[in-house]
């Protein structure tokens, strides 16, 4: 669905015209558009002082075309000019770049802090999918694809343009005639431009989609090396990697046909600009319209009007990469944030309620269907049943890390979606499976649990999760800092670490998401002592898997494809005949399995 | 130029061409093709500008002939044309050669990854494998297709310019040169003076990145504890910080760079003046001052583009030294006979394993027998795992030696041993194929039925019937994520189908919900009949029955036994079994207390 979906994106954006490009962008600078339009009028002014060396040769052409004699005054002037020319090539090509390169940073600054706020405003859940690497790649090397567009790109554009229009200006004021011929093959040639760069783009975002289904399959052979070697399928393996290899190359080698042409087409349409106004030049000095200096100059500048533009099929490359590099932005800049209330209510009580539940994600199927149950204060809730049944999912909605699309979940009789986020979060601890640890210290990793909290406290929560201990067996103690994901520290010392957090802050609701990995008995046992201190006189709603926590659960939720089919606690539903009943009954099958032959026909 | 500040200083300048120099045979002469083509191209962009010098020369003095005219206008004509001609074909070949480079290149690795122990991806992430595979060879088209023949062309073309300018008028030629080494001499001092930030800019840079990924990572964290104001400080710090040493950095290198920048097309005000002084003099004429203003003028590009095409090589070399150190690993050693094996005992004799110089196992020895079940248990990072890769040679032993049926594992054909191993891994690879595909990768000619067969024993047919396509539902699309247990009961199947002698199973209901581990745990059941079953797992209710349990700790085997024996010695494994009990399976205990007090 979501492939689809880019795909949509890609085909709607690609009919856009580069204009649309140009205007997004413009609108996007913002605070630094003045920066940006200085960088294109002084490159602007640089191409026009090299216009004063032009006039600087018209005039030694012209005084001494005839065999005239150059005069001091001459002289003197020829230098001034060239001597300006200079000067204002220097001043205003360091202006140019100097603003051009100061607004592209910062506006590259602001679309990465506009990113980065927009991603925290997104609803969670939102980021939580397994593309993270995008929006990362986005506001590093993406938006560095739009500064180089801002610093080098669009200058140099203005460049292109600066010094042919120049060049044209002077021929007009040598010929009007001629002057118009030149810009004949440049007007005949624009079509082509366009057409070969909207060809280009077109055929570029297929090939990003052709290629990257072909890449995908390529690092599947690499990630599923292991598999296909022990299973002795290298030769199977090998031969849909190459057809993905071949597939790539292919490609990549059509598309290099279909963009050969427009492109040789645009160069040998514009260039016929040499040799055109040359011969009109000739033509009508044979025909003694003009005089002998005149087809001279048009010459010389001829020359300096056709390379400029040449060089705009470079352009054309990072324009479209910074093209790419925008869609990917708007991608983000354009998924609707979480509503907050105007008016926020605040909860009476921790009492939780589902009222008639309907969730799914995106326009999937439903995940939670009418679901509906209350939890009272300082209560144990458990959710049991099948995997899939949407456990986790409803765990979720609680803190909004995403919306219901249906019905409403109350905290103490207040719809979750009219409290402030802020509070919601101070009323809510989630205690997730996979802990995060930021790659600070672990006392930071800690504090982070409550704002001012002291050494004290944090120490205090450290010892309830039972983490206190090995903390201080580690080389600095609270001071050691853990890498990047907390990579040094092992799965159930993690686990303590986020459980130390949750009891610092000492929210009123806990959630709990019991890991369903397992990890050696000792760490496990550990964790669920540092837990019990955590849930202490909370309301608590635990995704469970342990048949400790079930068992000493007020209420059971039994969860069965988004529905709840069961309520009640242990010791009633193990007797009513229900799912929770043949779920604990396979439960106990299971602490009991043994391989045997008495197991294997029980089994058939 | 603002993103060529980012780039490490020490780079190898020749580590792109040495990796794609041997896979460039059978694409030689098109690439010679393509550099001469870009050659002959740039030669081509010279002509005009000799029949503009013609046509100047003439008609200054008068003599400008209608014919000769004529044929100088369209000599410049075809020469423009078939310029671009050149340059697009050029351009062409290039790319295809690049391309098919890059494919071979591709294949190598993939032949090459083959040979090596499957040790070495236990640690590789996804993102290690597609820099690798995809965006490391990738980043040889820049090379292949631009950097050479575009490089190589322009120096044809400074040289081939310098050297008619020489010829035309030695002075005037000075007059046009004399700029241009001292705008090169600039734009390295201003190379170097950006250079002494560029250790802040690199630090900002990656500050930044880590800073953004923390960010993202530890959102759902943060948003929790309400900290997305201080977190969004840092994050936004990193970026403004950047954004300032790119500044500093542009204010250093601007003074210098862009007066570089601007002399390298400037040429013209200094050609000008020495051309008046001598055609004041009398020793110049006009048309020859005219033609080093035309020729004049673009001096300094071949040298500017030589030098923007050294950027990209630059780029790529650290790339491609991880590359090319890839391929230099030694391959596993394959130089077994197919054996014939009376039965199916794994042994292990003294077996010592490490690796980067740390030890992992110490003094390994046991039997698993044919027909039994051995379980390997222990806390995590004790070892137990790299006793179970073992055998299938992920990696190969120090010391010691581990036989299947007596035969030593490395003195068997690797594909032999391969078949004789099946083994589940702890992360269930599935390929985003079809389910029925990712069952038959066990067994390739495995029919329909045999598939099914092999999905019912491992407990998943129900479940792969309830989904919309069933058997044909491809892996990771449409929205449907399989739970953990659901793929490792594919996996399992997968397993089953292969019907191999020697079963390991790696944790393999490590992320099952214990609903679904009891329905694999009824796999594994069938499974084990008359093979060698070795499982490692952390739940000790499912290790229970195996007939001997050996408890790995620090790397060696701290007590071995059955269940009932352990518990009497009191020993490691008592302790484990208490805490197992204590921590959820308390149930186990009260239905089952015969056993486990």
């Amino acid at each position: 669905m979501m492939k689809a979906g880019n795909r949509k994106s890609h085909a709607g954006h690609s009919k856009s015209s580069d204009y649309h490009r140009l205007q997004r962008l413009w609108s996007l600078a913002g605070r630094q558009r003045d920066g940006v339009l200085r960088g294109i009028l002084y490159r602007f002014a640089q191409s026009i002082s090299l216009g004063f060396a032009l006039v600087a040769v018209i005039l030694v052409v012209e005084t001494t075309g005839e065999g005239g004699l150059i005069t001091p005054t001459d002289f003197l002037l020829v230098t001034l000019l060239l001597a300006l020319s200079l000067a204002g090539q220097l001043v205003f090509g360091y202006l140019a770049s100097a603003n051009s390169w100061t607004a592209s940073f910062q506006v590259s600054r602001d679309l990465r802090l506009s990113i980065l706020d927009r991603l925290r405003a997104l609803p969670l859940g939102q980021h939580m999918p397994q593309h993270r690497g995008d929006p990362v790649t986005l506001v590093t090397s993406d938006i560095k694809v739009v500064e180089t567009f801002l610093a080098d790109a669009l200058p140099r554009l203005a460049q292109a343009f600066g010094i042919p229009v120049v060049a044209i200006a002077l021929l007009v004021w040598v010929d009007v005639g001629l002057a118009m011929v030149a810009l004949v093959s440049i007007v005949l040639s624009a079509p082509v431009f366009l057409w070969s760069s909207r060809r280009l783009a077109a055929l570029a975002l297929r090939r990003q989609d052709l290629q990257a289904e072909a890449s995908a399959r390529m690092i599947e052979y690499a990630r599923g090396i292991a598999v296909i070697k022990a299973f002795n399928r290298i030769h199977a393996g090998q031969k849909s990697f190459h057809k993905a290899l071949i597939d790539f190359r292919d490609v990549s080698v059509r598309i290099v046909h279909h963009l050969v042409f427009p492109l040789i087409a645009f160069g040998v349409v514009l260039t016929t600009g040499v040799p055109l106004p040359i011969f009109v030049a000739c033509l009508r000095f044979f025909d003694a319209d003009i005089d002998q200096n005149t087809p001279t100059v048009a010459i010389v500048l001829v020359f300096s009007i056709y390379t400029p533009l040449l060089s705009l099929i470079g352009v054309m490359e990072i324009s479209r990469l910074a093209d790419a590099a925008l869609v990917r932005f708007d991608r983000i800049m354009m998924q609707t944030p979480l509503p907050q209330p105007c008016f926020p209510s605040e909860p009476r009580g921790f009492a939780l309620k589902f009222d008639r539940v309907q969730f799914a994600y995106g326009l999937g199927q439903p995940v939670l269907k009418q679901v509906t149950f209350e939890v009272p204060e300082k209560s144990v809730t458990a959710i049991v049943g099948p995997s899939g049944a949407g456990k986790s999912t409803l765990l979720n909605l609680l803190p909004r890390f995403f919306d219901v699309d249906d019905g409403a979940i109350l905290i103490g009789g207040v719809d979750v979606r009219e409290i402030s986020a802020e509070r919601l979060n101070d009323l809510i601890t989630v205690v997730f499976q996979e802990v995060y640890l930021f790659s600070g210290t672990i006392l930071d990793n800690i504090a982070i649990g409550r704002m001012g909290a002291d050494e004290v406290d944090i120490r205090a929560a450290a010892k309830a999760a039972l983490a206190h201990d090995f903390i201080m067996a580690l080389p600095d103690g609270y001071a050691t800092r853990v890498g990047e994901g907390g990579s040094r520290l092992s799965g159930g010392e993690r686990q303590r670490i986020s459980i130390a957090r949750a009891i610092l802050k000492d929210a009123p609701i806990v959630l709990l998401d019991e890991a369903t990995a397992a990890i050696d008995a000792t760490s496990e046992r550990e964790i669920q002592r540092a837990l019990s201190h955590l849930v202490q006189n909370k309301t608590l709603v635990v995704v469970a898997h342990k048949l400790s926590t079930i068992r000493h659960a007020h209420q059971i939720i039994v969860l069965d494809q988004g529905g709840v089919v069961e309520i009640g606690s242990h010791e009633t539903l193990a007797e009513a005949g229900g799912l929770y009943q043949r779920l604990w009954r396979r439960r106990l099958q299971s602490s009991n399995w043994r391989v045997t032959d008495a197991n294997l026909s029980a089994a058939k | 130029m603002t993103t060529q500040a980012g780039e490490s200083q020490q780079v190898n300048y020749l580590a792109s061409l040495q990796l794609f120099a041997p896979h460039l045979r059978g694409s030689r002469i098109k690439f010679v093709a393509a550099v001469m083509l870009a050659v002959i191209a740039v030669f081509l962009e010279l002509l005009p500008i000799w029949a503009a010098y013609r046509l100047l020369s003439d008609a200054i003095v008068g003599e400008l002939e209608w014919p000769e005219a004529i044929k100088l206008v369209s000599f410049t004509a075809v020469a423009t044309a078939s310029g671009f001609v050149a340059m697009g074909s050029a351009l062409a070949l290039s790319h295809i050669v690049a391309f098919d480079v890059i494919y071979r290149l591709r294949s190598a690795l993939a032949r090459h990854m083959a040979t090596l122990p499957l040790g070495l991806f236990a640690t590789r992430r996804s993102a290690d494998a597609k820099r690798l595979i995809v965006d490391g060879p990738e980043q040889l088209e820049a090379v292949i297709a631009h950097g050479l023949p575009e490089g190589i062309s322009a120096v044809a073309s400074w040289i081939a310019v310098s050297l008619w300018l020489f010829a035309m008028d030695w002075r005037m030629a000075l007059a046009t040169i004399f700029v241009t080494p001292i705008s090169l001499a600039l734009l390295a001092f201003a190379t170097a003076r950006g250079g002494r930030r560029m250790a802040a800019y690199q630090a900002a840079n990656a500050r930044m990145n880590a800073a953004t990924s923390e960010y993202l990572a530890g959102m759902p964290v943060v948003k929790i504890f309400n900290r997305t104001g201080e977190s969004f400080k840092d994050v936004s710090d990193a970026v403004c910080d950047y954004a300032r040493i790119e500044t500093a950095w542009g204010r250093d290198y601007l003074p210098m760079g862009s007066t570089s920048q601007t002399l390298a097309l400037a040429n013209i005000v200094f050609i000008l003046p020495i051309g008046m002084i001598l055609l004041q003099a009398g020793s110049l004429d006009l048309g020859t001052l005219l033609f080093f203003v035309i020729l004049g003028a673009t001096y300094s590009q071949p040298l500017l583009r030589m030098f923007n095409q050294l950027h990209p090589i630059a780029h790529i070399s650290t790339d491609a030294m991880e590359i090319i150190e890839f391929l230099a690993l030694t391959p596993q050693a394959d130089i077994g006979k197919p054996s014939s094996l009376a039965h199916h005992d794994v042994t292990f004799e003294r077996v010592c394993f490490g690796y980067e110089g740390k030890e992992v196992l110490r003094d390994i020895s046991f039997t698993a027998k044919t027909g039994e079940v051995t379980a390997l248990i222990g806390p995590s990072g004790s070892g137990k795992s790299t006793i179970a890769s073992l055998i299938p040679r992920f990696h190969d032993v120090q010391h010691g030696r581990i036989t299947i049926g007596g035969i030593d594992v490395r003195d068997m054909r690797l594909e032999q041993l391969l078949d004789t191993v099946a083994f589940v891994f702890q992360d269930t690879f599935l390929f985003s194929e079809t389910i029925a595909a990712n069952i038959r990768f066990g067994r390739a000619d495995a029919s329909d039925a045999e598939v099914a067969a092999a999905a019912t024993a491992a407990r998943a047919n129900d479940f792969i019937l309830a989904l919309p396509n069933g058997y044909q539902t491809v892996i990771g699309a449409s929205g449907h994520r399989l739970s953990g247990g659901e793929r490792q009961r594919i996996a399992i199947a997968r397993a089953i189908l292969k019907d191999a002698p020697v079963i390991i199973l790696d944790e393999a209901t490590a992320f099952a919900d214990p609903e679904n581990e009891a329905l694999i745990q009824d796999a594994l059941g069938a499974l084990s009949k008359g093979r060698t079953l070795i499982m490692v797992a952390h739940r000790l209710h499912t290790t229970r029955f195996a007939e001997q349990i050996l408890v790995v700790a620090d790397g060696s085997i701290a007590e071995c036994g059955r269940h009932d024996d352990l518990l009497t010695r009191n020993g490691r494994y008592t302790r484990l079994w208490n805490d197992y009990i204590d921590t959820g399976t308390g149930m186990a205990r009260s239905s089952d207390g015969g056993i486990a007090s």
